[in-house]
C-alpha cells in the first residue's frame, strides 16, 4: 500500500507539470502569431505611407509644371487625396503622437490646402505667385519626407526593422530594438524639421488662422475673479447656490481660445447637485452653464419648454433670438436659438439652451459660437439676385417648401444665402444660394429621428 | 491496484492532450466583450425612452395595464413575464434580445441606432467612461470635448474613432476598460461635448500628474484643472 502512495504524488506532479508546459508552449505560440499578425500590419501601414508621400510629391512637381486649370484640378484632388492616406495611416502606427504631430500637421495641411486650390481654380481664378511659392514649400517638406521614408525602407534589406513594433506600446530601455528606434529618430528629425515650417497662409478649416480664430463678440471690459464669481451667481440666482468654488487654474490659461473663469457651484436645493458656469475674463459674459440633474416626470410639453427657453433668454438679454431645432432627450430638450437681423437669420450666431421638462428649469446654457461670432452692425453685403432668380439655381424637381436669407460661415468670412428648405426624391435638403454671386454654397440634408433633427 | 493506477494516468494524460490541442470554436475573451458591449438589458428599475417603448407595445397588445412612464417597474415586470411565457422566451421579467425581437424591437440601444451621430456618440461615451468614470460630471465632458477638439486639429486624426483609437493615445483604450458598459452619465457627458459644450475650450491633452509617466506631457501649457485631471494645450 506505502508503495503504491509514493506511486502517485509525483505521477501527478510530472503531469501538472507537462500540462502547464503544453499549456505555456500553447500560450507562446500563439503569442506569436498575434504579434507576426500586428508587426505585418505596421509593416503595411508604413509601406502604404511611404507610397503615398511619394505619389504626392510627384503630383506636386506635376503640379508645378502643369499650365492649365483642368491638368491641375486633377492633380491637386490626387494630392488631397494621397495626403489624407499617408496622414490616416501615419496616426495608426504605434508611434506616440509627440513623434510626429508637426508631420501630422503638415499632411492635413497639404490636403486641406490642395483643396483650396482645387476651389479657387473652379471659381476660375489662378495661382498666385505666393500661392506658387507656399506649393514650392509643400513640395520641398514632401520631397525631404520621402527622403527620408526612403532611407528607413532600406534598412529593411538589412534586418527585419519593424519586428517588435507589435510591443511599442511598452517600449522601455531594454526592449528597445535598435532597428524600431531608427524609424523613431528618423520620423522624429523629420518632425522637427517640418515644424520649423513658416505657417501656411489659406482658407481651409486646417489653417492656422482659422485654428487661432479669436472671438469677436466679446465686449471690452476685463474681470478679475471676484468680479467673475458675483456675475456667476447673479447668473443662476444667489437663492439657488449654497457654495461655489473656482477651478484650479494652470499658467497658459489666456492662450485658451476663449480665456475664462469656471466655477462650480452647489445647488442649496439638493447638495449632491453640482452645476458648472464659466465666465469669460474679457467682457464678463457667461459663456456656459450646466446642471447636469437627473429629471423627474414630464410636466411641460417641448412647446412650452422653448417658450420658458425664449423667456430665458430675453431676462439675459438676448434679443432677436429666433427658435432653430431641437433635441429631445430623457426628461431635457435642448433648443438651439439662432440670432436674426433685418430679416436675415445669421446662424454662426448660436446659443444653446436646455430645459429640464419636470420643472422648466433652465440646466443648460451656451452661448460660446455667440460670442465668438456675434458683431454689432454686421456688413450683410450686397444683395444683387432675388429671390426668384436665386431659385432657378436649384435642381429640377426640388420642391421648395420655404425660403429665407440667412448668413452662413464660409472659411474664414460669412455669406449671405437664400435658405431654400425643401424635399428631393423624399429626402429633405436645405439649399443654400449665394444671395450676391448666385453660386451653391452649401447643401444640408435634415434627417430627422425621434430625438430631434439633425443636419448633416 | 496498479493497473488502476496506469490507467488513470493514461486517461488523464489522453484527456490533457485532447484539451490542449482542441481549438476552441470561439473563446472565453470575445464572449465576454459581447456581453461587456452588448445592448442594455431592460429590467426592474429601468428608466427611459426604451421602456417607454416595451410599455407601450405591451399596452397594446393587452399584457399591461399601467401607465406609459418609462420607468420599469412592478407592473411592468409582469407584463414582460406573461409576454415572455405567452411566446415561449425564457420567463425572466427582463428584456434582452431575444424578448426585445419578439417586442419587435431593434436590438440595438435607442443611441446606436439610426444616423452616424449616434454611433459616434457611443463610442465617446465607452471612451468617456473607459477613461473617466470616477471624475466630476464636468471632468467627463471635458474628456469628451478633447477627442473632438483633436478631430478638429490637423494634428491628429480626423474621426472620433480614428483620435480613440490612435495607439498609445488612451490608456483606457490600450487596456481594454474602453469596452465597459458606458453609465447615464458617461452617454450623458458625450452628448454635452458633441452639443458643442468644452469647459476647457480648446485643450487637446490632458492627464493626471499622480499617474503621467510621459516626460513630454509636463511640456504641454496648462489651462486649467478639473477633478484629477489637468488640461492643457
Amino acid at each position: 500500500m506505502r508503495e503504491r502512495r509514493s506511486w502517485i504524488a509525483p505521477s501527478v506532479l510530472s503531469l501538472l507539470l507537462i500540462a502547464s508546459l503544453v499549456w505555456g508552449y500553447n500560450q507562446y505560440m500563439r503569442n506569436q502569431q498575434y504579434e507576426v499578425a500586428l508587426d505585418n500590419h505596421y509593416q503595411r501601414l508604413f509601406f502604404d505611407v511611404k507610397t503615398h508621400v511619394d505619389k504626392v510629391s510627384t503630383s506636386l512637381n506635376k503640379a508645378l509644371l502643369a499650365s492649365t486649370k483642368e491638368r491641375n484640378i486633377l492633380l491637386f484632388t490626387q494630392i488631397m487625396n494621397e495626403a489624407a492616406q499617408a496622414k490616416d495611416k501615419l496616426a495608426q502606427m504605434p508611434i506616440s503622437h509627440s513623434e510626429v504631430s508637426a508631420t501630422e500637421k503638415f499632411l492635413t495641411q497639404a490636403a486641406d490646402y490642395a483643396y483650396f486650390i482645387i476651389q479657387k481654380h473652379l471659381e476660375g481664378q489662378d495661382i498666385t505667385p505666393e500661392q506658387r511659392e507656399q506649393i514650392k514649400n509643400i513640395q520641398l517638406n514632401t520631397a525631404s519626407f520621402n527622403n527620408e521614408l526612403n532611407n528607413v525602407a532600406q534598412s529593411i534589406q538589412e534586418e527585419n526593422f519593424l519586428v517588435g513594433m507589435a510591443n511599442a506600446g511598452n517600449r522601455n530601455k531594454d526592449s528597445e530594438k535598435a532597428s524600431t528606434n531608427a524609424l523613431i529618430t528618423s520620423l522624429v528629425n523629420y518632425d522637427k524639421e517640418v515644424a520649423k515650417t513658416p505657417e501656411l497662409i489659406y482658407d481651409g478649416p486646417f489653417a492656422d488662422q482659422m485654428l487661432n480664430k479669436k472671438p469677436v463678440g466679446l465686449p471690452n471690459r476685463k474681470v478679475n475673479l471676484n468680479q467673475a464669481r458675483e456675475i456667476a451667481l447673479d447668473f443662476i440666482g444667489r437663492d439657488k447656490i449654497v457654495d461655489i468654488q473656482a477651478f484650479e487654474e494652470g499658467d497658459n490659461m489666456n492662450e485658451a481660445r476663449i480665456p475664462v473663469f469656471s466655477f462650480q457651484a452647489q445647488s442649496s436645493r439638493n447638495r449632491d447637485e453640482m452645476m458648472y458656469i464659466s465666465v469669460s475674463k474679457q467682457g464678463g459674459v457667461v459663456l456656459n452653464m450646466t446642471n447636469p440633474r437627473g429629471t423627474g416626470n414630464k410636466t411641460l410639453s417641448v412647446k412650452e419648454g422653448q417658450q420658458k427657453a425664449l423667456e430665458f433668454l430675453e431676462s439675459k438679454g438676448f434679443k432677436n433670438m429666433e427658435p432653430n431645432y431641437n433635441l429631445r432627450y430623457d426628461g431635457t430638450v435642448l433648443y438651439n436659438f439662432v440670432y436674426s437681423e433685418d430679416g436675415v437669420t445669421v446662424y454662426p450666431d448660436l446659443v444653446k439652451v436646455k430645459v429640464a421638462l419636470d420643472t422648466g428649469d433652465i440646466v443648460g446654457f451656451d452661448a460660446s459660437a455667440y460670442y465668438l461670432n456675434h458683431q454689432e452692425n454686421r456688413d450683410f453685403g450686397k444683395i444683387r439676385i432675388s429671390e426668384n432668380e436665386a431659385a432657378k439655381k436649384l435642381r429640377n424637381g426640388f420642391q421648395v417648401n420655404s425660403a429665407r436669407l440667412a448668413m452662413i460661415p464660409k472659411g474664414k468670412t460669412e455669406v449671405v444665402c437664400y435658405e431654400f428648405k425643401g424635399v428631393y426624391e423624399d429626402n429633405q435638403y436645405i439649399v443654400y444660394i449665394n444671395a450676391e454671386t448666385g453660386q451653391e454654397e452649401q447643401i444640408l440634408q435634415i434627417v430627422e429621428n425621434e430625438n430631434g433633427t439633425f443636419t448633416f | 491496484m496498479k493497473k488502476f493506477t496506469v490507467i488513470t494516468l493514461i486517461l488523464a494524460l489522453l484527456f490533457t492532450a485532447v484539451i490542449q490541442f482542441y481549438e476552441p470554436s470561439f473563446n472565453a475573451n470575445s464572449m465576454s466583450r459581447a456581453l461587456l458591449t452588448a445592448p442594455r438589458l431592460l429590467y426592474w428599475g429601468s428608466q427611459g425612452d426604451d421602456v417607454r417603448t416595451v410599455q407601450d407595445k405591451l399596452l397594446r397588445w393587452g399584457y399591461y395595464d399601467g401607465q406609459v412612464d418609462g420607468i420599469f417597474g412592478a407592473r411592468t415586470y409582469r407584463a414582460v413575464r406573461r409576454f415572455q411565457e405567452k411566446n415561449g422566451i425564457q420567463v425572466d421579467g427582463i428584456v434582452g434580445p431575444a424578448t426585445a425581437a419578439a417586442l419587435g424591437m431593434s436590438t440595438s440601444p435607442a443611441y446606436a441606432q439610426g444616423n452616424s451621430r449616434s454611433a459616434d456618440e457611443y463610442l465617446l461615451a465607452r471612451c468617456i467612461h473607459g477613461e473617466a468614470r470616477g471624475e466630476p460630471y464636468v471632468g467627463k465632458v471635458a474628456v469628451g470635448a478633447v477627442v473632438l477638439n483633436r478631430v478638429r486639429s490637423p494634428q491628429f486624426p480626423d474621426t472620433i474613432a480614428g483620435v480613440i483609437y490612435q495607439p498609445l493615445a488612451f490608456t483606457a483604450v490600450a487596456d481594454g476598460q474602453i469596452n465597459l458598459t458606458p453609465n447615464k452619465d458617461s452617454i450623458n457627458a458625450a452628448r454635452d461635448a458633441l452639443n458643442g459644450w468644452d469647459p476647457t475650450y480648446g485643450c487637446l491633452y490632458y492627464w493626471n500628474p499622480a499617474t503621467a509617466t510621459s516626460k513630454w506631457i509636463w511640456s504641454r501649457k496648462v489651462n486649467l484643472k478639473i477633478g484629477k485631471h489637468w488640461f492643457g494645450i
